[in-house]
Parts: structure tokens; sequence; C-alpha cells
């Protein structure tokens, strides 16, 4: 990206911090996007009374694509 | 500087050794049967009066002000003094720190509570230190920092440098300011946070929402075509699956706020609760044994705290940082969920 730096060595060791950051980042994304998501889905079927949660359902099955949709591409590179 | 920071370890230190026993065997003394949920609860929660310490037949409490609005009623300003122990006052009272009217009307609570106390004692720590800083600079230029500033140099350096440059690329210099002020926030309400009879602010839900929001706005309004576009029209993916992809893109823009905001809230609280729960230990089991075994275990978390004070202050940046830069990137091929994929990313994972 924008930093042609190459990593020396005393960059190392926030560069390693930066990932560990990053990628704890990442899972907390993932478990809010499902978490989030199916909270979302648990209201509407409450709000609207339905029989069958199929909102829970749905919501819960989008969210849990999203979020790995999401990690997929938040680690894979976009060359 | 290396003896500077261990001056400070050692001081922080010594506050968490010294207190933290001390405000619990308070709380266990003051009723019979001790209910170790309640006083962890009552820990980390807000609370309109300060309560410092208890004896056996006193209380050490500052009482805050009380600053309700109720529509119709206009604004009530008086002394939570008068609220203590269940009172009404001009038709107000605390139902478990919360405040009610006793005609049933609606309540806007304005009051300045323990954690909005804090808030503004972080913030004049942070205008006292930042000014001395600001001063030094603008006395001795770019000739050798001295006293406070020359221990927020190097992290001042660091966030411009490691955070904000590699995150967001060439247009960093106008987020620093923000980027700074929530790193320096975060970090010193943290340590507040952990020093004995003071409030648990960034492990309160509210405020962290605030800086999430605050983060999320920032994105919002700095964002260029390339981040729009690719959220609604993400390249290479069929037209058929964009009214699949437009959602999940669309739950990406409000998770990532959310993830910072449940982040730091649940590490601060989980912090506090797990010391208190090793001090509450030797009050459950009432046994002088276990004493140090529970002391030793709090004073380690109370020093991992110290850590985590500042890397949830960092991480927070850090994302934060992140997702500007994901919002102001101009490339096409870079990657847009998480921002900064710098070229040396890949060879970090292990």
């Amino acid at each position: 990206m924008a930093s042609p730096a190459k990593p020396t060595d005393p960059n190392n060791n926030s560069d390693r911090l930066r990932s560990v950051a990053r990628y704890s980042g990442i899972g907390v994304q993932m478990a809010a996007t499902i978490g989030l998501s199916t909270w979302a889905g648990y209201w509407l079927d409450k709000h609207y009374q339905t029989k069958t949660p199929w909102f829970t359902l749905g919501l819960m099955l989008l969210g849990l694509f999203a979020a790995l949709y999401n990690v997929i591409r938040a680690v894979s590179k976009g060359e | 500087m290396k003896r500077l920071l261990f001056a400070l370890f050692c001081l922080l230190s010594l506050t968490a050794r010294a207190s933290e026993p001390v405000a619990t065997t308070a709380d266990a003394t003051e009723s019979e049967n001790f209910n170790p949920g309640e006083m962890i609860l009552h820990h980390i929660g807000d609370s309109h009066e300060w309560h410092w310490f208890s004896t056996d037949n006193d209380h050490y409490t500052t009482y805050l002000p009380i600053i309700a609005f109720r529509p119709g009623q206009g604004v009530a300003v008086f002394s939570s003094r008068h609220l203590a122990e269940g009172e009404v006052h001009e038709g107000l009272k605390l139902e478990h720190e919360h405040l009610v009217s006793t005609d049933g009307a609606k309540v806007y609570d304005f009051s300045i509570t323990k954690n909005v106390a804090t808030l503004m004692i972080a913030s004049a720590l942070l205008l006292v230190v930042f000014m001395t800083v600001a001063r030094g600079y603008a006395k001795r230029g770019t000739a050798a920092p001295r006293g406070v500033q020359s221990f927020f140099e190097p992290i001042i350096v660091f966030i411009r440098d490691e955070v904000a440059k590699k995150s967001i690329g060439p247009k960093y210099e106008r987020y620093l300011p923000y980027l700074l002020t929530v790193f320096f926030f975060i970090w010193f309400s943290n340590l507040l946070g952990l020093l004995p009879g003071s409030s648990n602010l960034t492990g309160n839900i509210s405020v962290t929402m605030t800086l999430a929001v605050i983060t999320l706005l920032i994105t919002l309004f700095s964002s260029n075509k390339n981040y729009w576009a690719h959220i609604f029209a993400t390249p290479g993916v069929p037209k058929l699956l964009l009214p699949i992809m437009i959602p999940v893109e669309l739950i990406g823009i409000v998770v990532k706020p959310f993830s910072l905001m449940v982040r730091l809230f649940a590490n601060i609280t989980a912090g506090h609760i797990v010391t208190l729960s090793f001090i509450s230990l030797i009050f459950i089991f009432r046994n002088v044994g276990v004493a140090p075994v529970s002391l030793a275990f709090g004073l380690f978390i109370n020093m991992l705290e110290l850590l985590v004070a500042i890397l949830q202050a960092y991480i927070f940046t850090l994302l934060t940082a992140m997702y500007i830069g994901g919002a102001v990137e101009d490339h096409h091929d870079a990657d847009y969920q998480m921002g900064g994929g710098d070229g040396a990313t890949p060879a970090q994972v292990h």
C-alpha cells in the first residue's frame, strides 16, 4: 500500500503488534456480525409475533455468511 | 526514560496493592452475608454518588449533583445527598441507580454521575498534560524534548508513523488529531479506572459507544466514491449476487464500530470483574489462608490490566485508522475490508 518502507528490525515488533491487533480485530468482528444479525432477527420475530422464527433463521444465516465472507476478504490479499 | 517508566509502574502497582482489598473489606463488613455478585456489579456500574469506602459505622461518600429534566416541570438541580438511602426529593428518587419520578413522569437524567465526573477528570488531565507538551514544542521547537514532553513524544511519533501513516496512507495528517485524542483518552481513562476508588469509565458501554459512533461518522464522512462503489457494486461479483452482497456490505459498515464498542467495553469490564472476584474469594471462604493466594492473583491481573490499558487503546486507534484508511483509499485493487494491507503483513502471519 502506501508504505514503501520495508520492514527493518525496529519495525518488526510493531508490525507484529499490528498483525495481532488486526487479526484479533477480524475475530471480534466475525463474532459481532453473527451476534448482531441474530439479535436483529430475534427482535424482529418478537416484534412481528411470527409463529416460526424465520427472521432469526434468515438473519442468522445471512450474518454467518457475511462474517465468513468478510473474514475471507480481510485475510486474502487483493492482488 | 526507562527509569521514568519503571517509577510509573511502581507507583501504579503500589496503589493497586494498597487499596483494592480495603474497599472490598468495607463492602464485606457492611452486610453479614457477603454477596460477591452484587458487590462486583456495584463496583463496575455507574452511580449518582462517589462512594470511596466505608468503615464499620461510617460511609465516606462524595455527593455529586443531580440534574434532571422533566417535560413541563423544567430542570431540577440538587445534590444527590437528598436522594441517599432511597429518599424522595423534588418528586424524584433513585431506584437501583435509576432516576425516576414518583408521579411516573418521564425523567431525562443529565446528572454528573461518577462516570461523567471521571470523564471530566480524564479530559482535564488530557488538557493539562498535552498543553504542557504543546508548550514544550512552542518553546523549544525541534530541540531535544524535556520532562513530560520527552515521555509523550515517542508515543505520539509511534501513533503517527506506525498507526496513522501505515493505515491511512498519504492523507493521514487530517485524521491524526482524532487518532491521538482517542488513543490518549482511552489509555488515560483505562488507567484512571484502575486507580482505587475511581470509576470504570471505559467499561461503560455508553462511553465506548460514543467513541465508536464518532469513528463511524468520521469514516462515513471521509469516504470517497471507491468506498461506496465497493459496497453497492462490488467488483468481480456477478449482478445476480448483488441483492445478497449489498446487505452483507452494509452489515459490515455497522459491525466494524460495533465490534470496537464491544471489544473495549468487554475487555475493561472483564478485567475489573476478574480482579474483584479474586479479592472476593477471601470473603467467600472467610479464611485468612486464602488471602495470600487471591491477593497474588488479584495483583497479577491488576498488572495485566496495566498492559491491557495501553493495548486496548492501541487496538482501538489502529482499527479506527484502518477503517478510515479503507474509506479514503484510492486504489481499486486494495483491501477494503480492514484497510491497510501493507506489503509487510503477510510475512507476519505465522
